[in-house]
């Protein structure tokens, strides 16, 4: 299934107006890419006023996302879509909702490192929040292109990769509570990271969520709430009878 | 040939067409005779033009037909035709390959879009950069993979003459320089370059220069400050008051490089565009006269002229150091008989501020380098008047964040105008003004 698929139409303007969403909405999502590596960057860099553009320019993700839904129910009213340009809007409506929410999420984590600057940083330099946050880099990035090339494998890859995330963040929480309990001093400060990495491994599940649109969009089948090896079965088994 | 072909064949034909009139002639009926070797003849020809048709159909151009006279002759030229064209297909096939080969080897990427942004070919420097995959990304547009925002701008704009620089997305630490190369009908060329270890380096410079000038603030401090107290202590031996005077002098000139040092490296360290505050231009304007009259040896007339009340968006303080940096740069080279002139006036292209003087002027050779850092026309004059040498390198960076662009008009001996011309999108036109 390639991205030959949904450019095969009877109407041209019809075909334009599906990419044309479809560019919208990987170009919302490679602004929260720069958003997301941006508050990282104020985060490790202690650069608070990073930090405070990063949360201001959250309404720029806001009013992309209107700006999308708005095309979404113009196309639903207009061309009244069927089959997999359906899929398509329906899975673009839920993808940009997810992406506004990491986008919130980055806010957050722009505002807490603008306040985390103000402070002593400590001697490892947030190694570990920085490992994290490259690996939730890698998974947002890795769920944009399978947005973009319509590639369920990728997606489904890309989705397993969210349970690393999660390992690591319930890392980076212990060795936050063993920090406070050695050195209460250290507890403000612990908590803010807490913030962050919680708002991390939030953004891990809402590129997971995407992922899951991917799987929904290219191959009609709602994977959300099923365990990850029983969606392979089941492509696995669709991909043999289909041959 | 060509002619032995034709030759042969009329003769064989009028031969023909002799021997049919005699025994026409013999039997009676001369024209049936001529009109049975004339039918003859044509059913020959027709049976060449079938072999030879059939020969075309075949594609076998190997197998060329025998035919006599001038359908061997066309058939020759036919097979030379093509086999010319073959011979030319293989060498542009060849050349191509050839070209594809050295393209895909190039240490630079390369991606070649059609007019709708959608990725043609790529060569492997560019999937490697980029990410792309083999077979399965043709036909994506580039900027669906290629998602920084920088770039999505810079690839809707027109503005190809420079490179953009991207951070890579995937977490690591590499910068990437892309460039759009417009060619043939609307076709787009896409080359990108590592440029990491330039990005570094430029990093470190800049740190370097921030780190450095704020080391030396506070050394500078202490020494200007003892300064100060040994200058007012009376105690101290009047032969050394002159060398105290002078090393005050050069201490405070030495702070003001220093600040405006850290001024630049902060100007230099934000690379997005400036936040647009309205700016209320024509009080700025006020005040910068009210600051160039305090100044114990000012020109005779300082003019403000304003024709527009219209707000400048933008960041204040840098604002204000730009316009007061270039109005005291012409209250320093205009003598005390001459005149300064600030004008804003606004237009269809947008918000204009000037500085104009009649001071000592500016050669023509020097006007491209003025806003280096630390150039300087006359060093001897420039050093007198306590300039730090960074002024218009502030003016340059100020105006580059606020999308403007400096113009500097001067005349050696007549004085100089300098310009800053602000695009509309920074202007606050009042309801009075838009609606007159």
């Amino acid at each position: 299934m390639q991205a030959a698929d949904i450019s095969h139409h009877t109407s041209k303007r019809f075909n334009e107006d599906l990419e044309r969403v479809r560019s919208k909405v990987l170009a919302m999502g490679g602004f929260v890419e720069d958003q997301l590596s941006r508050s990282l960057m104020s985060l490790v860099d202690a650069d608070s006023s990073l930090g405070r553009e990063v949360a201001r320019d959250d309404y720029k993700v806001n009013g992309m996302e209107v700006s999308i839904d708005e095309d979404c129910s113009r196309i639903l009213a207009t061309r009244s879509p069927a089959a997999g340009d359906l899929r398509m809007i329906v899975a673009t409506i839920k993808t940009i909702t997810d992406l506004e929410r990491i986008g919130d999420e980055c806010e957050k984590i722009g505002l807490i490192a603008a306040r985390l600057a103000t402070i002593e940083r400590p001697a490892d330099r947030y190694r570990e929040v920085k490992h994290l946050g490259r690996t939730v880099q890698v998974l947002v990035h890795d769920t944009l292109d399978a947005f973009a090339r319509l590639d369920a494998d990728a997606a489904l890859r890309t989705c397993r990769q969210d349970r690393v995330v999660d390992e690591e963040y319930e890392a980076i929480q212990r060795q936050c509570i063993t920090f406070m309990m050695e050195d209460p001093r250290t507890i403000r400060r612990a908590l803010d990271v807490m913030w962050v990495v919680r708002s991390l491994e939030r953004i891990g599940d809402h590129a997971k969520n995407i992922c899951e649109y991917v799987i929904y969009m290219v191959h009609g089948k709602d994977v959300r709430h099923t365990s990850l090896d029983h969606i392979e079965r089941e492509l696995a088994e669709r991909a043999v009878r289909r041959s | 040939m060509n002619s032995g072909g034709w030759l042969s064949l009329s003769m064989r034909l009028s031969a023909a067409l002799a021997i049919g009139l005699v025994v026409g002639l013999i039997f009676g009926v001369p024209w049936a005779g001529v009109a049975t070797v004339l039918a003859i003849a044509l059913g020959l020809q027709l049976l060449h033009l079938l072999r030879v048709l059939r020969w075309l159909q075949a594609d076998q151009t190997e197998l060329a037909p025998e035919q006599p006279g001038p359908w061997g002759h066309l058939i020759a030229m036919i097979v030379r035709l093509y086999r010319r064209k073959q011979f030319h297909k293989q060498r542009l096939l060849r050349l191509l390959r050839e070209l594809r080969r050295s393209t895909a080897a190039m240490p630079d990427g390369v991606v070649v879009l059609n007019p709708q942004a959608e990725i043609l070919w790529f060569n492997r420097t560019a999937a490697r950069l980029l990410g792309f995959r083999g077979k399965t990304d043709f036909g994506l547009r580039i900027e669906n993979l290629v998602r920084q925002p920088e770039f999505v701008r810079y690839l809707r704009g027109s503005q190809y003459a420079t490179p953009v620089i991207v951070r890579s997305s995937v977490g690591t630490e590499q910068h990437l320089s892309l460039q759009i190369v417009p060619y043939g009908a609307g076709q787009l060329l896409v080359l990108v370059r590592d440029v990491t270890r330039e990005a570094r380096l430029e990093a470190m410079r800049k740190d370097f220069v921030a780190n450095a000038s704020h080391e030396l603030r506070s050394p500078l401090t202490v020494i200007s400050g003892y300064l100060e107290t040994l200058a007012q202590d009376t105690e101290v031996d009047p032969a050394l008051a002159g060398p105290l005077q002078e090393m005050r002098r050069q201490a405070q000139r030495m702070t003001s490089i220093v600040q405006d040092l850290i001024e630049l490296s902060r100007l230099e360290s934000s690379d997005s565009d400036a936040v647009g505050q309205p700016i209320d231009v024509v009080a700025l304007m006020a005040q910068l006269r009210q600051d160039v009259l305090a100044r114990p040896q000012h020109p005779a007339q300082v003019l403000v002229r304003a024709d527009s009340h219209a707000m400048l968006l933008g960041e204040d303080i840098q604002i204000h150091s730009a316009f007061s940096n270039l109005v005291e740069n012409a209250a320093k080279y205009t003598p005390p008989n001459g005149s300064v002139q600030i004008r804003w006036w606004t237009d269809d292209r947008g918000g204009h501020f000037s500085v104009t003087d009649t001071g000592i002027g500016i050669a023509s050779e020097h006007i491209p380098r003025l806003t280096e850092r630390f150039y300087r026309v006359d060093a001897g004059r420039s050093r007198a008047t306590g300039g730090s040498g960074l002024g218009l390198a502030i003016v340059k960076h100020v105006l580059q964040r606020h999308g403007a662009q400096l113009s500097i008009e001067s005349e050696e001996g007549q004085g100089s105008k300098f310009t800053c011309d602000f695009p509309r999108e920074r202007l606050q036109i009042p309801v009075k003004e838009a609606v007159v």
